[in-house]
């Protein structure tokens, strides 16, 4: 009776249920799960990340893999939802038995994952989540910060405008942490090193607003004499378009982490704003290395288009892996761990070193500002100034005092 | 902080400017949400999908057609075409035989539309930010009491009325919109006379996409076109269409006015909160018109 | 009521709860964590019906009282020095507090209506969780929330959450049977007669929409168990979304079919997941075919299909 209703109900969920079962894997290889975003606006980075992982690793396990042992990657995707992502890492963690988490590029999920990893002893290197307090306030020993973050962009950003004569400014960005992270950042440092500054006023819209223009309007009814603008990912592209178009650009200086960055200038065309003060850890033509060079074209015979600064996380993620296993000497996650503390690797942007106190990759940052160059269909960043790594790390006594250690 | 130092009239009235500019695309998106649920009682969640897809598809074509002023126009006019053909295929095939279902069902069918468009979104056009550069004639703005203000926002400004009266036209003026208005009063009585309710419907339907299409080409060349568009829009569309009045044209354009305004305006006004701004409106205009601004047809 | 159909009706239930509760011993480590999710997602769909299906009422925002109670267990363990049970106790209160507010404001407006100035409500308690740094995380949110001993492992809030999804289904079970339950159904099928006859109605519905948010703040507070974590997208509209679909899916006028659509949902995602990461297009096209051809959900439709009267359809 009862059970005659339920019985159809019971077999499909147990089939579900046997679907979910253990993932069966050879002891011969090193597994690596990817927990990132591939729906929503933010794919437009993490398919590089993945993408040029996968170009290192096929190299790496072409060459016989490390320590005898393959490579091999899953991946999942956490649509940018921090529920979805959380489970997604425990499934790869607990069903699939990965050796190493990867991922992601939301912030809150980034943090709750480290969490996860630090129970399950699993290392997880992060690839684009740029938030400080990833190694910082939060930082534990099994999180590693395989890009840069909000500390490192507003001190950079920072010494950029300090040369300028600017005095009074205007803050604007996304209203969530990202955007209050690298404007603190930015607006702190620069009173350091320009006490005279002066703060005009701030705005702040929601993640994803559509159109600019009344924001811009209202700044420029404020008559800064430069506006510090933090805002991320898609609000990049729609930002320059507005203040292209209300002439903004022109009229008001402004800097924007990541506004140099291809995936922000690319899809703008030969109407993006010239002029604008932009930093990004990586450019396909910048710098003009062999190293680079290589990989560019690596990439580019792979996957046809030109590599973004995600491939380059994603390049270097599988590169110090590798490296890592091979000082470690076995497949071991505290050794591994060990031996990724303070490891340097060569990269297309030259030497990279993980500092070992608190995991994160001593990045240099490239400021450049946007400008129409001959050969190119859309603008590229120009006179650019490359600032050294380890000028840019947060000083180890404050992470020390944001996590309360004496 | 320095609240409100700079507010002065002329600020105000370049706010209120661009506002309306924003007012427009709202207003076209949620006149069309609000036709169909108007006269056919659906919430249509995929309203927002058909904006996004567009946008898209405006991009595709200015593309094709190598932008400037001949592609613009050609993908302005074609892309809400495609969006009513899609719609058109979308009802003939499925819609039609839901109309007698619960309007929670119906909620959850366009919700699953949504997810089918978003992947497919994603698997045409990828990963990347799209952007359709505008024609030379709408590039650059003009200053106006000291601001700059869009060349392009000025058209925006100009289209609204013109779809409204258009709406008006179609709904007052014409057969099918009498017929549709009588079928959303009472849908029995219209296929009692012997007039085929199902095709009227299926002419709103795609009316009412045509609009979303339209939305979503229009404001195209302002921002860049992404995935998640559809999110942000059809939220702001539902609760317009409720401040206005269920199925009232005129509601939607109210309501698309108020919105935008008081977004546009709180932005200057007290820019650390505009986040929430929206959300206190319609509680407000709710807490004192229960049934919105204008009159329902439910 | 008679000796004999009360036990047939109870000892299945109780063998199914035995097996639950021994499960952790033989299903492995990620299986026990997706039951519970599951026991917790799907008590959350129920409490939802509670007033989507049986009061008939457009609750389009549940997932907020769903992030209150979360934030409470978050906020007590991580911000004061009471307790963690007292965290535990409190959640449930909190979102039903929250549910009064909203609801006194709410209730007075019908269908859509209500539905939209519920979501406008419930987005303004979104936005000051999303900006409020200081005290809840912000966007961030909280995480690693130190959660008692005796509930942290994987087995531990297992069991944590089926014991508490037991307990909570029968005193849902019991309230839908109630005299309460039954007007509040008459007001859900005719609410001009329920007033005629000296029903309250609006009251009526706003203790219904009380009592529905306190178990959506239970189960807010397992998932803190669960999970570890509590971030603003617990009470975004989109969950909110989501959890109507579980009831619809599963049959919103049954009691245990919002359960069923969660364990349906959840187990989806995760599978279709693992082979793809368009997973929301199958998903889509899987709803898509469940409504047109199932329109009463899926356990509605095996209730009528073995016409059995057993289940007391709500």
């Amino acid at each position: 009776m009862k059970r005659r209703m339920w019985l159809p109900v019971c077999l499909a969920l147990a089939l579900a249920f046997l679907l979910t079962g253990t993932a069966v894997r050879a002891e011969k290889t090193i597994k690596v799960g990817i927990v990132d975003t591939y729906t929503g606006p933010a794919s437009t980075y993490t398919n590089d990340v993945r993408d040029a992982f996968k170009l290192a690793t096929d190299k790496i396990n072409a060459k016989g893999g490390i320590l005898g042992k393959k490579i091999e990657f899953v991946t999942r995707d956490d649509k940018f939802k921090v529920d979805i992502g959380l489970s997604a890492a425990k499934e790869l963690i607990m069903r699939e038995n990965v050796d190493i988490l990867m991922g992601t590029i939301n912030s809150g999920l980034t943090l709750a994952i480290s969490d996860l990893c630090e129970k399950e002893k699993i290392p997880f290197l992060v690839t684009f989540a740029k938030s400080e307090k990833i190694t910082g306030e939060k930082g534990n020993r099994y999180v590693f910060s395989m890009n840069e973050n909000t500390a490192m962009a507003g001190k950079a950003g920072a010494a950029g405008l300090a040369k300028k004569p600017y005095k009074k400014y205007w803050i604007a960005g996304d209203d969530y942490e990202y955007g209050h992270a690298i404007a603190d950042s930015v607006w702190n440092h620069l009173k350091t090193l320009r006490p005279d500054v002066e703060l005009l006023g701030q705005s702040w819209w929601k993640v994803g607003e559509p159109d600019f223009t009344p924001y811009i309007t209202a700044m420029l009814s404020a008559k800064p004499d430069a506006v510090i603008i933090a805002t991320g990912g898609a609000g990049c592209v729609p930002f320059l378009k507005a203040s292209a178009a209300t002439g903004f650009s022109k009229s008001v200086p402004f800097y924007m982490h990541t506004a140099t960055e291809m995936s922000t200038l690319a899809p703008l065309g030969l109407n993006a704003p010239e002029g604008v003060l932009g930093t990004s850890n990586y450019f396909y033509y910048y710098p003009d290395t062999p190293e680079n060079k290589t990989f560019v074209k690596e990439f580019k015979d792979a996957y046809g288009r030109f590599p973004k600064v995600g491939a380059l996380y994603g390049y270097i993620t599988a590169n110090f892996i590798a490296k890592a296993y091979e000082k470690a000497g076995e497949i071991n996650t505290e050794k591994f761990i060990n031996a990724l503390e303070g490891m340097s690797i060569g990269s297309p942007i030259g030497e990279l070193t993980v500092r070992a106190f608190d995991h994160q990759v001593m990045f240099p940052m490239f400021m450049g500002t946007t400008k129409k160059v001959e050969g190119y269909d859309y603008l590229i960043a120009t006179d650019i100034v490359t600032i050294p790594g380890k000028d840019l790390m947060p000083s180890i006594e404050d992470i020390k005092k944001a996590r309360g250690v004496k | 902080m320095d609240f409100a130092s700079n507010i002065t009239l002329s600020a105000l009235f370049q706010q209120s400017l661009v506002g309306l500019s924003r007012t427009t695309i709202l207003f076209i998106v949620a006149s069309g949400l609000s036709l169909i649920l108007g006269v056919l009682r659906i919430p249509n969640v995929a309203h927002g999908s058909l904006y996004m897809i567009g946008a898209f598809i405006m991009y595709s074509i200015n593309l094709f057609f190598g932008g400037g002023q001949v592609g613009f126009w050609i993908a302005v006019l074609l892309s809400p075409l495609a969006v009513a053909l899609i719609s058109l295929v979308v009802e003939r095939g499925l819609f039609q035989y839901l109309y007698e279902r619960e309007h929670l069902m119906l909620l959850l069918f366009t919700f699953s539309i949504t997810l089918v468009f978003g992947d497919l979104v994603k698997m045409v056009w990828g990963s990347d930010y799209r952007c359709v550069d505008l024609p030379a004639a709408f590039q650059g703005f003009f200053t106006i009491l000291g601001f700059p203000f869009p060349r392009y926002n000025f058209f925006l400004i100009i289209t609204g009325p013109v779809v409204a009266f258009g709406l008006w036209f179609l709904t007052n003026r014409t057969r099918i919109g009498k017929i549709a208005r009588a079928a959303a009063v009472d849908r029995e009585m219209v296929g009692a006379v012997g007039i085929n309710v199902s095709l009227v419907f299926a002419a709103v339907f795609v009316i009412g996409c045509f609009l979303a299409g339209l939305g979503g080409a229009l404001v195209a060349p302002t921002q860049n076109i992404r995935q998640g568009m559809d999110h942000a829009i059809i939220i702001e569309a539902f609760l317009i269409v409720i401040m206005g009045g269920l199925g009232n044209i005129w509601g939607a354009l109210l309501g698309a006015l108020i919105f935008g305004l008081t977004d546009s305006i709180g932005i200057l006004v007290w820019p650390q909160f505009a986040i929430v701004f929206p959300y206190v409106i319609v509680v407000m205009v709710l807490l004192f018109y229960p049934k919105g601004l204008l009159k329902s047809t439910w | 009521m008679p000796e004999r159909s009360a036990w047939k009706v109870l000892v299945p239930w109780l063998a199914v709860f035995v097996l639950l509760l021994f499960a952790p011993r033989f299903l492995p480590r990620f299986q026990v964590y997706l039951t519970g999710l599951i026991l917790t997602t799907g008590l959350l769909a129920v409490s939802l019906n509670l007033v989507l299906g049986l009061g008939g009422m457009y609750q389009f925002h549940h997932a907020v009282f769903y992030g209150i109670g979360a934030y409470t267990v978050a906020l007590v363990i991580t911000k004061t020095a009471f307790s963690p049970w007292i965290g535990f106790l409190l959640a449930p209160v909190v979102s039903a507090l929250f549910s009064l507010v909203i609801g006194l404001i709410c209730v007075r407006l019908s269908k859509l209506y209500f539905g939209m100035l519920q979501i406008s409500l419930g987005s303004l308690v979104w936005a000051v969780v999303f900006r409020w740094y200081s005290f809840t995380g912000g966007d961030d949110g909280i995480h690693g929330i130190p959660v008692p001993d005796i509930i942290s492992s994987t087995d531990g809030a297992y069991h944590f959450s089926l014991i508490l999804t037991a307990i909570c289904l029968i005193v849902m079970q019991r309230i839908v049977n109630s005299p309460f339950g039954r007007s509040f159904q008459a007001v859900r099928d005719n609410p001009v007669r329920s007033e005629a006859v000296g029903i309250n109605v609006k009251r009526v519905q706003l203790t219904g929409m009380v009592i529905s948010g306190a178990f959506a703040g239970i189960a807010g507070s397992m998932f803190v168990v669960i999970e570890g974590s509590v971030f603003p997208e617990l009470m975004f509209w989109t969950l909110s979304l989501e959890i109507i679909i579980m009831c619809l899916l599963g049959g919103w006028f049954t009691f245990l079919g919002p359960m069923l659509g969660a364990a349906i949902i959840v187990l989806l995602r995760t599978v279709v997941g693992i082979y793809t990461e368009y997973w929301t297009l199958v998903l889509g096209f899987v709803l898509m075919l469940l409504i047109l051809f199932l329109p009463q959900g899926v356990l509605g439709y095996f209730l009528e299909k073995f016409k059995r009267g057993g289940m007391k359809a709500v």
